[in-house]
Protein backbone atom coordinates (compact mmCIF):
# COMPACT_ATOMS: atom_id res chain seq x y z
CA UNK A 1 0.00 0.00 0.00
CA UNK A 2 2.86 2.89 1.47
CA UNK A 3 6.32 2.18 -0.57
CA UNK A 4 9.19 4.46 0.29
CA UNK A 5 12.45 3.68 -1.51
CA UNK A 6 15.31 5.32 -1.21
CA UNK A 7 14.21 8.53 0.92
CA UNK A 8 16.42 11.22 1.66
CA UNK A 9 15.80 14.22 3.49
CA UNK A 10 17.53 16.95 5.02
CA UNK A 11 16.99 20.01 7.26
CA UNK A 12 18.73 22.61 5.93
CA UNK A 13 23.23 21.05 5.40
CA UNK A 14 21.83 18.14 8.08
CA UNK A 15 20.71 15.19 6.75
CA UNK A 16 18.30 13.38 9.22
CA UNK A 17 17.27 10.09 6.52
CA UNK A 18 19.97 8.44 3.96
CA UNK A 19 17.91 6.53 1.98
CA UNK A 20 15.81 4.51 3.93
CA UNK A 21 12.89 2.05 2.34
CA UNK A 22 10.33 0.64 4.12
CA UNK A 23 7.01 -0.76 3.38
CA UNK A 24 3.64 -0.94 4.86
CA UNK A 25 0.92 -3.45 3.58
CA UNK A 26 -2.57 -3.19 3.52
CA UNK A 27 -4.14 -3.95 6.99
CA UNK A 28 -0.66 -4.32 8.46
CA UNK A 29 0.16 -2.15 11.76
CA UNK A 30 3.80 -1.43 11.57
CA UNK A 31 6.03 0.06 13.91
CA UNK A 32 8.63 2.44 13.28
CA UNK A 33 11.13 2.40 16.30
CA UNK A 34 14.59 4.26 17.01
CA UNK A 35 15.84 6.81 19.12
CA UNK A 36 15.52 10.93 19.19
CA UNK A 37 16.96 11.44 16.06
CA UNK A 38 16.80 8.42 14.09
CA UNK A 39 14.61 10.11 11.46
CA UNK A 40 10.96 8.44 12.63
CA UNK A 41 9.27 11.74 12.38
CA UNK A 42 10.87 13.29 9.58
CA UNK A 43 9.70 10.20 7.64
CA UNK A 44 5.95 10.43 8.66
CA UNK A 45 6.36 13.99 7.99
CA UNK A 46 8.14 13.41 4.92
CA UNK A 47 5.28 11.13 3.86
CA UNK A 48 2.06 13.57 4.67
CA UNK A 49 3.97 15.83 2.69
CA UNK A 50 4.97 18.52 5.42
CA UNK A 51 8.23 18.15 4.61
CA UNK A 52 10.00 18.24 0.92
CA UNK A 53 12.53 15.35 0.57
CA UNK A 54 15.52 15.60 -1.33
CA UNK A 55 15.35 12.16 -3.36
CA UNK A 56 14.12 8.92 -3.34
CA UNK A 57 10.37 8.00 -4.06
CA UNK A 58 7.25 7.79 -2.34
CA UNK A 59 4.10 5.85 -3.52
CA UNK A 60 0.74 5.29 -2.34
CA UNK A 61 -1.80 2.78 -3.16
CA UNK A 62 0.44 2.62 -6.98
CA UNK A 63 0.67 6.42 -7.09
CA UNK A 64 3.73 8.83 -6.40
CA UNK A 65 2.91 11.16 -3.17
CA UNK A 66 6.43 12.49 -3.85
CA UNK A 67 6.63 16.30 -3.42
CA UNK A 68 2.68 16.53 -3.75
CA UNK A 69 0.61 19.31 -1.48
CA UNK A 70 -0.56 17.98 2.34
CA UNK A 71 -4.09 18.23 1.61
CA UNK A 72 -4.14 16.52 -1.61
CA UNK A 73 -2.29 13.66 0.65
CA UNK A 74 -4.66 13.79 3.09
CA UNK A 75 -7.77 13.13 0.65
CA UNK A 76 -5.46 10.37 -1.05
CA UNK A 77 -6.08 8.53 2.43
CA UNK A 78 -3.19 9.34 4.72
CA UNK A 79 -4.35 10.70 8.14
CA UNK A 80 -0.88 11.50 10.64
CA UNK A 81 -1.69 12.33 14.34
CA UNK A 82 1.32 14.57 14.94
CA UNK A 83 3.72 14.30 17.69
CA UNK A 84 3.21 16.08 20.66
CA UNK A 85 -0.56 15.98 20.48
CA UNK A 86 -1.08 19.03 17.99
CA UNK A 87 -5.13 19.88 18.80
CA UNK A 88 -5.99 23.06 18.54
CA UNK A 89 -6.45 24.41 22.21
CA UNK A 90 -8.53 27.60 21.41
CA UNK A 91 -11.43 25.41 19.24
CA UNK A 92 -13.41 23.52 21.14
CA UNK A 93 -13.59 19.56 20.88
CA UNK A 94 -16.62 19.51 18.41
CA UNK A 95 -15.06 22.09 15.94
CA UNK A 96 -11.41 19.49 16.27
CA UNK A 97 -13.46 17.24 15.13
CA UNK A 98 -15.09 19.10 12.14
CA UNK A 99 -11.21 20.28 10.96
CA UNK A 100 -10.72 16.44 10.72
CA UNK A 101 -13.77 15.76 8.14
CA UNK A 102 -13.40 19.01 6.53
CA UNK A 103 -12.18 16.88 2.98
CA UNK A 104 -15.76 14.92 3.28
CA UNK A 105 -18.47 17.14 2.65
CA UNK A 106 -21.22 14.46 3.25
CA UNK A 107 -23.48 16.15 6.23
CA UNK A 108 -25.30 12.83 7.30
CA UNK A 109 -22.00 10.77 7.04
CA UNK A 110 -20.79 13.44 9.26
CA UNK A 111 -23.15 12.96 11.88
CA UNK A 112 -22.60 8.93 11.55
CA UNK A 113 -18.63 9.31 11.72
CA UNK A 114 -19.33 11.37 14.95
CA UNK A 115 -21.70 8.90 16.64
CA UNK A 116 -18.48 6.29 15.40
CA UNK A 117 -15.93 8.28 17.53
CA UNK A 118 -18.30 9.31 20.61
CA UNK A 119 -18.46 5.09 20.33
CA UNK A 120 -14.87 4.80 20.62
CA UNK A 121 -14.20 8.03 22.46
CA UNK A 122 -17.24 8.58 25.15
CA UNK A 123 -14.96 11.08 27.13
CA UNK A 124 -14.87 13.03 23.94
CA UNK A 125 -18.76 13.42 23.89
CA UNK A 126 -19.17 14.62 27.21
CA UNK A 127 -16.56 17.36 26.53
CA UNK A 128 -17.85 18.15 23.25
CA UNK A 129 -18.40 22.17 23.21
CA UNK A 130 -15.57 22.30 25.49
CA UNK A 131 -12.55 24.00 24.12
CA UNK A 132 -9.65 21.68 23.22
CA UNK A 133 -7.19 23.03 25.42
CA UNK A 134 -8.77 22.07 28.30
CA UNK A 135 -8.57 18.15 28.21
CA UNK A 136 -6.38 16.45 29.70
CA UNK A 137 -3.28 14.65 27.98
CA UNK A 138 -4.76 11.09 27.89
CA UNK A 139 -7.87 13.09 26.55
CA UNK A 140 -6.11 15.76 23.81
CA UNK A 141 -4.36 12.32 22.78
CA UNK A 142 -7.80 10.35 22.15
CA UNK A 143 -9.10 13.82 20.36
CA UNK A 144 -5.77 13.99 18.22
CA UNK A 145 -6.67 10.52 17.03
CA UNK A 146 -10.08 10.56 16.52
CA UNK A 147 -10.04 13.90 14.60
CA UNK A 148 -7.40 11.92 12.34
CA UNK A 149 -10.30 8.96 11.89
CA UNK A 150 -12.77 11.60 11.29
CA UNK A 151 -11.40 11.80 7.43
CA UNK A 152 -11.67 8.02 6.67
CA UNK A 153 -7.86 6.95 6.63
CA UNK A 154 -6.49 4.46 4.49
CA UNK A 155 -3.47 4.69 6.16
CA UNK A 156 -3.02 6.11 9.62
CA UNK A 157 0.22 7.25 10.49
CA UNK A 158 0.88 7.93 14.66
CA UNK A 159 3.46 9.43 15.53
CA UNK A 160 4.38 8.90 19.48
CA UNK A 161 0.86 8.73 20.56
CA UNK A 162 2.26 7.44 23.90
CA UNK A 163 4.20 10.63 24.60
CA UNK A 164 3.88 12.33 27.86
CA UNK A 165 0.98 10.15 28.93
CA UNK A 166 0.32 8.58 32.25
CA UNK A 167 0.90 4.57 32.62
CA UNK A 168 -2.98 4.22 32.34
CA UNK A 169 -3.49 6.15 29.42
CA UNK A 170 -0.24 4.60 27.57
CA UNK A 171 -2.46 1.35 28.29
CA UNK A 172 -5.46 2.81 26.88
CA UNK A 173 -3.98 3.84 24.15
CA UNK A 174 -1.99 1.15 22.87
CA UNK A 175 -5.65 -1.01 23.63
CA UNK A 176 -7.21 1.40 21.12
CA UNK A 177 -4.53 1.06 18.82
CA UNK A 178 -5.04 -2.81 18.92
CA UNK A 179 -8.21 -2.29 18.78
CA UNK A 180 -7.84 -0.09 15.67
CA UNK A 181 -6.11 -2.76 13.93
CA UNK A 182 -8.51 -5.15 14.32
CA UNK A 183 -10.63 -3.11 12.47
CA UNK A 184 -8.09 -3.58 9.84
CA UNK A 185 -7.48 0.45 9.14
CA UNK A 186 -3.60 -0.10 8.08
CA UNK A 187 -1.26 1.60 10.78
CA UNK A 188 2.25 3.50 10.89
CA UNK A 189 3.36 4.06 14.22
CA UNK A 190 6.45 5.96 15.25
CA UNK A 191 7.44 4.86 19.02
CA UNK A 192 9.74 5.37 21.65
CA UNK A 193 8.58 3.22 23.32
CA UNK A 194 9.42 -0.23 21.44
CA UNK A 195 8.53 -2.67 23.80
CA UNK A 196 4.64 -1.58 23.87
CA UNK A 197 4.95 -0.92 20.32
CA UNK A 198 5.92 -4.51 19.37
CA UNK A 199 3.29 -6.12 21.06
CA UNK A 200 0.81 -4.48 18.64
CA UNK A 201 3.02 -4.65 15.70
CA UNK A 202 3.21 -6.70 12.76
CA UNK A 203 6.42 -6.18 11.58
CA UNK A 204 8.67 -3.32 13.08
CA UNK A 205 11.89 -1.36 11.25
CA UNK A 206 14.05 -0.02 13.59
CA UNK A 207 16.02 3.33 12.87
CA UNK A 208 19.36 4.65 13.83
CA UNK A 209 20.33 7.59 12.62
CA UNK A 210 19.09 7.89 9.47
CA UNK A 211 19.47 4.33 8.34
CA UNK A 212 17.60 1.28 8.74
CA UNK A 213 19.14 -0.93 11.33
CA UNK A 214 16.39 -3.24 10.76
CA UNK A 215 13.61 -4.59 9.58
CA UNK A 216 10.92 -7.90 10.01
CA UNK A 217 8.30 -9.18 12.52
CA UNK A 218 8.97 -8.40 16.33
CA UNK A 219 9.72 -11.80 17.09
CA UNK A 220 12.46 -12.05 14.79
CA UNK A 221 13.85 -8.37 16.14
CA UNK A 222 13.95 -9.73 19.59
CA UNK A 223 15.79 -12.91 18.21
CA UNK A 224 18.83 -11.00 16.36
CA UNK A 225 18.49 -7.54 18.14
CA UNK A 226 19.05 -6.47 21.65
CA UNK A 227 16.26 -3.70 21.64
CA UNK A 228 18.48 -1.95 24.47
CA UNK A 229 21.09 -1.38 22.16
CA UNK A 230 19.33 0.13 19.76
CA UNK A 231 18.15 3.23 22.32
CA UNK A 232 21.33 3.18 24.80
CA UNK A 233 24.10 1.29 22.56
CA UNK A 234 24.28 4.12 20.79
CA UNK A 235 26.42 5.16 17.53
CA UNK A 236 29.38 7.35 17.69
CA UNK A 237 28.30 9.65 14.85
CA UNK A 238 26.48 12.06 16.42
CA UNK A 239 26.95 14.61 13.90
CA UNK A 240 24.15 13.72 11.92
CA UNK A 241 21.51 13.68 14.72
CA UNK A 242 18.82 15.99 14.75
CA UNK A 243 16.51 17.05 17.41
CA UNK A 244 12.87 15.96 16.60
CA UNK B 1 -28.21 12.78 23.16
CA UNK B 2 -25.95 15.64 22.45
CA UNK B 3 -24.87 14.47 19.35
CA UNK B 4 -28.40 14.93 17.79
CA UNK B 5 -28.98 18.58 16.44
CA UNK B 6 -32.51 20.26 16.75
CA UNK B 7 -33.73 23.70 15.18
CA UNK B 8 -34.30 24.59 18.64
CA UNK B 9 -30.24 24.01 18.97
CA UNK B 10 -29.39 25.64 15.81
CA UNK B 11 -31.41 28.78 16.87
CA UNK B 12 -29.74 28.85 19.95
CA UNK B 13 -26.28 28.39 18.87
CA UNK B 14 -27.32 31.79 16.70
CA UNK B 15 -28.41 32.76 19.85
CA UNK B 16 -26.23 35.70 20.20
CA UNK B 17 -26.05 37.27 17.08
CA UNK B 18 -29.90 37.35 17.28
CA UNK B 19 -29.58 39.33 20.16
CA UNK B 20 -26.72 41.57 18.79
CA UNK B 21 -29.25 42.47 15.86
CA UNK B 22 -32.35 43.18 18.42
CA UNK B 23 -30.37 45.72 19.70
CA UNK B 24 -29.00 47.35 17.40
CA UNK B 25 -32.72 47.44 15.40
CA UNK B 26 -34.25 48.52 19.51
CA UNK B 27 -31.91 51.01 19.71
CA UNK B 28 -32.43 52.40 16.32
CA UNK B 29 -36.33 52.58 16.93
CA UNK B 30 -35.38 54.69 19.81
CA UNK B 31 -33.04 56.49 18.55
CA UNK B 32 -35.41 57.39 15.48
CA UNK B 33 -38.01 58.20 17.51
CA UNK B 34 -36.79 59.96 21.15
CA UNK B 35 -33.37 61.11 20.11
CA UNK B 36 -31.66 64.52 19.52
CA UNK B 37 -30.27 64.80 15.61
CA UNK B 38 -26.65 64.45 17.70
CA UNK B 39 -27.32 61.36 18.93
CA UNK B 40 -28.87 59.58 15.43
CA UNK B 41 -25.43 60.85 13.82
CA UNK B 42 -23.53 59.46 16.13
CA UNK B 43 -25.27 55.68 16.35
CA UNK B 44 -25.09 56.17 12.54
CA UNK B 45 -21.42 56.35 12.70
CA UNK B 46 -21.32 53.72 14.88
CA UNK B 47 -23.32 50.82 13.07
CA UNK B 48 -20.94 52.19 9.81
CA UNK B 49 -18.12 51.72 12.55
CA UNK B 50 -19.60 47.86 13.16
CA UNK B 51 -19.69 47.22 9.54
CA UNK B 52 -15.72 47.83 9.24
CA UNK B 53 -14.66 46.15 12.48
CA UNK B 54 -16.42 43.15 11.70
CA UNK B 55 -14.89 42.71 8.16
CA UNK B 56 -11.34 43.33 10.47
CA UNK B 57 -12.32 40.93 12.91
CA UNK B 58 -13.34 38.66 10.06
CA UNK B 59 -9.74 38.25 9.06
CA UNK B 60 -7.77 39.15 11.65
CA UNK B 61 -9.68 38.03 14.40
CA UNK B 62 -9.42 34.51 13.06
CA UNK B 63 -6.38 34.46 11.45
CA UNK B 64 -4.53 36.25 14.84
CA UNK B 65 -2.62 38.35 11.99
CA UNK B 66 -2.66 41.90 12.82
CA UNK B 67 -3.68 43.88 9.66
CA UNK B 68 -2.20 46.96 9.55
CA UNK B 69 -3.82 46.78 5.61
CA UNK B 70 -7.57 47.05 5.77
CA UNK B 71 -8.09 50.59 6.39
CA UNK B 72 -6.38 50.67 2.98
CA UNK B 73 -9.00 49.00 1.46
CA UNK B 74 -11.51 51.17 3.56
CA UNK B 75 -10.27 54.08 1.54
CA UNK B 76 -10.60 52.13 -1.87
CA UNK B 77 -14.00 51.19 -1.55
CA UNK B 78 -14.54 55.01 -0.19
CA UNK B 79 -13.20 56.41 -3.49
CA UNK B 80 -14.27 53.95 -5.84
CA UNK B 81 -18.30 53.82 -4.85
CA UNK B 82 -17.94 57.74 -4.59
CA UNK B 83 -16.49 58.00 -8.22
CA UNK B 84 -19.17 56.18 -9.05
CA UNK B 85 -22.06 57.44 -7.29
CA UNK B 86 -21.20 61.21 -7.52
CA UNK B 87 -22.78 63.56 -10.50
CA UNK B 88 -20.45 64.09 -13.11
CA UNK B 89 -20.86 67.76 -13.11
CA UNK B 90 -19.63 67.50 -9.54
CA UNK B 91 -16.48 65.62 -10.07
CA UNK B 92 -15.25 67.85 -12.88
CA UNK B 93 -15.57 70.42 -10.84
CA UNK B 94 -14.29 68.98 -7.19
CA UNK B 95 -11.72 66.96 -8.89
CA UNK B 96 -9.82 69.17 -12.03
CA UNK B 97 -7.62 66.55 -13.27
CA UNK B 98 -10.16 63.41 -13.22
CA UNK B 99 -9.93 60.50 -16.39
CA UNK B 100 -12.72 62.18 -18.52
CA UNK B 101 -13.73 58.15 -18.10
CA UNK B 102 -14.29 58.37 -14.73
CA UNK B 103 -15.90 61.67 -14.79
CA UNK B 104 -18.56 60.30 -16.87
CA UNK B 105 -19.61 56.90 -14.55
CA UNK B 106 -22.71 57.88 -12.70
CA UNK B 107 -24.89 55.43 -11.19
CA UNK B 108 -27.12 54.60 -8.01
CA UNK B 109 -25.36 54.57 -4.77
CA UNK B 110 -26.33 50.67 -3.89
CA UNK B 111 -24.16 49.05 -6.88
CA UNK B 112 -21.51 51.89 -6.25
CA UNK B 113 -20.77 50.37 -3.18
CA UNK B 114 -21.10 46.68 -4.41
CA UNK B 115 -18.57 48.18 -7.04
CA UNK B 116 -16.35 50.09 -4.37
CA UNK B 117 -16.32 46.51 -2.54
CA UNK B 118 -15.72 44.23 -5.23
CA UNK B 119 -12.69 46.62 -6.02
CA UNK B 120 -11.60 46.32 -2.61
CA UNK B 121 -11.36 42.73 -2.84
CA UNK B 122 -9.69 42.74 -6.59
CA UNK B 123 -6.53 44.53 -4.88
CA UNK B 124 -6.43 42.23 -2.29
CA UNK B 125 -6.60 39.47 -4.45
CA UNK B 126 -4.16 40.85 -6.63
CA UNK B 127 -1.29 41.93 -3.71
CA UNK B 128 -2.45 39.53 -0.85
CA UNK B 129 -0.80 35.93 -1.85
CA UNK B 130 3.00 36.79 -1.27
CA UNK B 131 1.81 38.58 1.92
CA UNK B 132 -0.54 35.40 3.41
CA UNK B 133 2.62 33.38 3.05
CA UNK B 134 4.49 35.65 5.86
CA UNK B 135 3.45 34.98 9.45
CA UNK B 136 4.27 36.60 12.53
CA UNK B 137 6.40 40.39 13.27
CA UNK B 138 7.28 40.39 9.26
CA UNK B 139 3.54 39.62 8.52
CA UNK B 140 2.68 42.79 10.50
CA UNK B 141 5.61 44.88 9.15
CA UNK B 142 4.52 43.89 5.17
CA UNK B 143 0.88 44.71 6.12
CA UNK B 144 1.76 47.98 7.73
CA UNK B 145 4.06 48.88 4.37
CA UNK B 146 1.23 47.84 2.09
CA UNK B 147 -0.47 50.57 3.89
CA UNK B 148 1.84 53.02 3.07
CA UNK B 149 1.99 51.98 -0.64
CA UNK B 150 -1.91 52.63 -0.92
CA UNK B 151 -1.88 55.40 0.84
CA UNK B 152 0.91 57.32 -1.27
CA UNK B 153 -0.99 55.68 -4.27
CA UNK B 154 -3.97 57.34 -3.16
CA UNK B 155 -2.57 61.15 -2.06
CA UNK B 156 -0.14 60.86 -5.37
CA UNK B 157 -3.28 59.83 -8.00
CA UNK B 158 -4.95 63.52 -8.37
CA UNK B 159 -6.92 61.70 -11.82
CA UNK B 160 -8.10 59.56 -9.55
CA UNK B 161 -8.67 60.71 -5.74
CA UNK B 162 -7.85 64.41 -5.91
CA UNK B 163 -4.89 63.68 -4.74
CA UNK B 164 -4.10 64.92 -0.66
CA UNK B 165 -7.02 67.60 -1.34
CA UNK B 166 -10.82 66.64 -0.39
CA UNK B 167 -12.96 65.02 -2.53
CA UNK B 168 -16.03 66.45 -2.17
CA UNK B 169 -20.05 66.37 -3.30
CA UNK B 170 -20.90 62.46 -2.69
CA UNK B 171 -24.40 61.97 -2.57
CA UNK B 172 -25.52 61.52 1.33
CA UNK B 173 -26.93 57.94 1.27
CA UNK B 174 -26.01 56.16 4.64
CA UNK B 175 -29.26 57.01 6.64
CA UNK B 176 -29.30 56.03 10.25
CA UNK B 177 -31.42 52.61 8.77
CA UNK B 178 -29.30 51.81 5.82
CA UNK B 179 -26.19 51.55 8.35
CA UNK B 180 -28.39 49.82 10.97
CA UNK B 181 -29.13 47.03 7.76
CA UNK B 182 -25.97 47.01 6.67
CA UNK B 183 -24.21 46.25 10.03
CA UNK B 184 -27.40 43.46 10.62
CA UNK B 185 -26.13 42.00 7.15
CA UNK B 186 -22.18 42.28 8.31
CA UNK B 187 -23.16 40.70 11.84
CA UNK B 188 -24.73 37.62 10.29
CA UNK B 189 -21.92 37.10 7.54
CA UNK B 190 -19.57 37.61 9.78
CA UNK B 191 -21.30 34.98 12.06
CA UNK B 192 -21.64 32.41 8.89
CA UNK B 193 -17.53 33.06 8.26
CA UNK B 194 -16.55 32.16 11.49
CA UNK B 195 -18.48 29.23 11.45
CA UNK B 196 -17.81 28.36 7.85
CA UNK B 197 -15.62 25.63 6.89
CA UNK B 198 -13.04 28.26 5.39
CA UNK B 199 -12.99 30.26 9.49
CA UNK B 200 -12.58 27.50 11.23
CA UNK B 201 -9.78 26.32 9.39
CA UNK B 202 -8.54 30.08 9.64
CA UNK B 203 -9.23 29.60 13.03
CA UNK B 204 -7.49 26.57 12.96
CA UNK B 205 -3.85 28.19 11.61
CA UNK B 206 -4.23 30.68 14.95
CA UNK B 207 -4.35 28.42 17.22
CA UNK B 208 -1.24 26.72 15.57
CA UNK B 209 -0.04 26.44 12.08
CA UNK B 210 2.26 23.41 11.86
CA UNK B 211 -0.34 21.49 13.43
CA UNK B 212 -3.42 22.77 10.53
CA UNK B 213 -0.56 22.08 7.81
CA UNK B 214 0.02 18.92 9.31
CA UNK B 215 -3.77 17.55 8.99
CA UNK B 216 -4.03 18.94 5.05
CA UNK B 217 -4.74 22.47 5.80
CA UNK B 218 -3.61 24.65 3.02
CA UNK B 219 -2.59 27.78 5.40
CA UNK B 220 -2.20 30.32 2.29
CA UNK B 221 -4.92 29.76 0.72
CA UNK B 222 -7.02 29.75 3.97
CA UNK B 223 -5.66 33.07 4.56
CA UNK B 224 -5.91 34.38 0.98
CA UNK B 225 -9.42 33.73 0.54
CA UNK B 226 -10.38 35.34 4.26
CA UNK B 227 -8.24 38.32 3.39
CA UNK B 228 -9.73 38.79 0.15
CA UNK B 229 -13.43 38.68 1.94
CA UNK B 230 -12.67 40.52 4.52
CA UNK B 231 -11.18 43.62 2.02
CA UNK B 232 -14.78 43.30 0.53
CA UNK B 233 -16.48 43.97 3.56
CA UNK B 234 -13.77 46.84 4.02
CA UNK B 235 -14.63 48.23 0.68
CA UNK B 236 -18.51 48.44 1.08
CA UNK B 237 -17.79 49.48 4.51
CA UNK B 238 -15.75 52.22 3.34
CA UNK B 239 -18.07 53.32 0.88
CA UNK B 240 -21.15 53.49 3.21
CA UNK B 241 -18.73 55.58 5.47
CA UNK B 242 -18.53 58.02 2.50
CA UNK B 243 -22.02 58.20 1.91
CA UNK B 244 -22.45 59.85 5.33
CA UNK B 245 -19.46 61.98 5.81
CA UNK B 246 -19.87 63.22 1.93
CA UNK B 247 -16.22 64.69 1.69
CA UNK B 248 -13.30 63.47 2.51
CA UNK B 249 -9.29 62.77 2.17
CA UNK B 250 -6.72 60.11 1.80
CA UNK B 251 -5.61 60.95 5.12
CA UNK B 252 -9.11 59.59 6.23
CA UNK B 253 -7.74 56.14 5.36
CA UNK B 254 -4.50 56.41 7.26
CA UNK B 255 -2.53 55.38 10.34
CA UNK B 256 -4.70 56.89 12.83
CA UNK B 257 -8.10 55.20 11.76
CA UNK B 258 -5.99 51.88 11.30
CA UNK B 259 -5.24 52.19 14.96
CA UNK B 260 -8.75 53.41 15.33
CA UNK B 261 -10.33 50.44 14.32
CA UNK B 262 -7.39 47.73 15.87
CA UNK B 263 -8.57 49.36 19.26
CA UNK B 264 -12.10 48.65 18.84
CA UNK B 265 -11.56 45.20 17.86
CA UNK B 266 -9.12 44.61 20.52
CA UNK B 267 -10.76 46.71 23.34
CA UNK B 268 -13.74 44.09 22.95
CA UNK B 269 -11.38 40.88 21.79
CA UNK B 270 -10.36 39.95 18.36
CA UNK B 271 -11.55 36.73 18.62
CA UNK B 272 -14.93 37.06 18.60
CA UNK B 273 -18.06 38.68 17.00
CA UNK B 274 -19.41 39.52 20.28
CA UNK B 275 -16.16 41.24 21.34
CA UNK B 276 -15.62 43.39 17.99
CA UNK B 277 -19.27 44.55 18.45
CA UNK B 278 -18.91 45.52 22.60
CA UNK B 279 -15.76 47.04 21.47
CA UNK B 280 -17.01 49.25 18.88
CA UNK B 281 -19.93 50.35 21.42
CA UNK B 282 -17.45 51.20 23.96
CA UNK B 283 -14.56 53.52 21.94
CA UNK B 284 -17.66 55.01 19.76
CA UNK B 285 -19.02 56.05 22.92
CA UNK B 286 -15.88 56.82 24.94
CA UNK B 287 -14.74 59.25 22.06
CA UNK B 288 -17.76 61.14 21.68
CA UNK B 289 -18.04 61.43 25.31
CA UNK B 290 -14.70 62.49 25.47
CA UNK B 291 -14.70 65.20 22.81
CA UNK B 292 -17.77 66.89 23.81
CA UNK B 293 -15.22 66.89 27.40
CA UNK B 294 -12.77 68.35 25.11
CA UNK B 295 -14.98 71.50 23.75
CA UNK B 296 -16.78 72.20 27.27
CA UNK B 297 -13.08 72.41 28.65
CA UNK B 298 -11.74 74.99 25.74
CA UNK B 299 -14.98 77.03 25.72
CA UNK B 300 -16.04 77.34 29.37
CA UNK B 301 -12.66 78.48 30.03
CA UNK B 302 -12.13 76.29 33.42
CA UNK B 303 -8.91 75.84 32.69
CA UNK B 304 -6.32 78.86 31.23
CA UNK B 305 -4.65 76.26 28.89
CA UNK B 306 -6.59 74.45 25.82
CA UNK B 307 -6.67 70.78 25.55
CA UNK B 308 -6.24 68.82 22.19
CA UNK B 309 -5.81 65.11 21.39
CA UNK B 310 -7.77 64.22 25.14
CA UNK B 311 -9.92 61.19 22.42
CA UNK B 312 -6.91 60.02 21.13
CA UNK B 313 -4.73 59.96 24.20
CA UNK B 314 -7.28 58.02 26.25
CA UNK B 315 -7.94 55.48 23.17
CA UNK B 316 -4.15 54.86 23.31
CA UNK B 317 -4.62 54.36 27.18
CA UNK B 318 -7.97 52.28 26.98
CA UNK B 319 -5.86 49.95 24.62
CA UNK B 320 -2.67 49.52 26.91
CA UNK B 321 -5.27 49.09 29.90
CA UNK B 322 -6.97 46.36 28.64
CA UNK B 323 -3.94 44.28 26.89
CA UNK B 324 -2.13 44.42 30.74
CA UNK B 325 -5.40 43.62 32.10
CA UNK B 326 -7.74 41.35 28.80
CA UNK B 327 -5.27 40.72 26.65
CA UNK B 328 -7.41 38.58 24.73
CA UNK B 329 -9.97 41.55 25.05
CA UNK B 330 -13.16 42.49 27.32
CA UNK B 331 -15.25 39.24 25.88
CA UNK B 332 -12.16 37.11 25.06
CA UNK B 333 -11.90 34.40 22.28
CA UNK B 334 -15.51 32.97 23.15
CA UNK B 335 -18.63 34.48 22.18
CA UNK B 336 -20.62 35.43 24.86
CA UNK B 337 -23.52 32.95 26.02
CA UNK B 338 -26.82 34.43 26.45
CA UNK B 339 -28.54 32.84 30.34
CA UNK B 340 -31.52 31.61 28.87
CA UNK B 341 -29.30 29.97 26.18
CA UNK B 342 -28.73 25.98 26.68
CA UNK B 343 -25.75 25.31 28.65
CA UNK B 344 -23.93 22.74 26.55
Amino acid sequence: MLTVTELQASYGAITALHGISLEVNEGELVALLGTNGAGKSTTLKSICGVLRPVQGSIEFAGESIMNKKPESILKLGISMVPEGREIFTSLTVAENLRLGAYTCYERSRYQQDLKEMFALFPILEERLSQPGGLLSGGEQQQLAIARALMSHPKLLMLDEPSLGLSPTMVDNIFELIGMLRDRGITILLVEQNAERALKVADRAYVLKTGHIEFSGTPAQLEKELDIASVYFGGSKDKSSEVTL
Amino acid sequence: MRSKRTILDAVLDRSTIVALIAVLVLVAFVMNAFAPPVFVDVYTYLCVSLIMVLGLQMFMGNSGILNWTYVGFVGIGAFVASICSTPAAVKAMGVPNMYPALVEINMPVLPALLIGGFVAAAVAAAVAWPLMRLSDAVGVITLFAALIVIHVIMTQWDNVTNGPRTFFGVPFFTTLWIAVIGACITLVAAHLFRESSLGLRLRASRDDRHAAKAIGINVVAVRYFSFVASSFIAGVGGGLWAHYITSFSPKSFYITEAFLLLTMLVVGGAGSISGAFSGTVIVTVMRELLRQLEGWLNNSGVISFEVYGLTEVSVAILLIVILIWRPGGIIGGSEIRLPFARKK
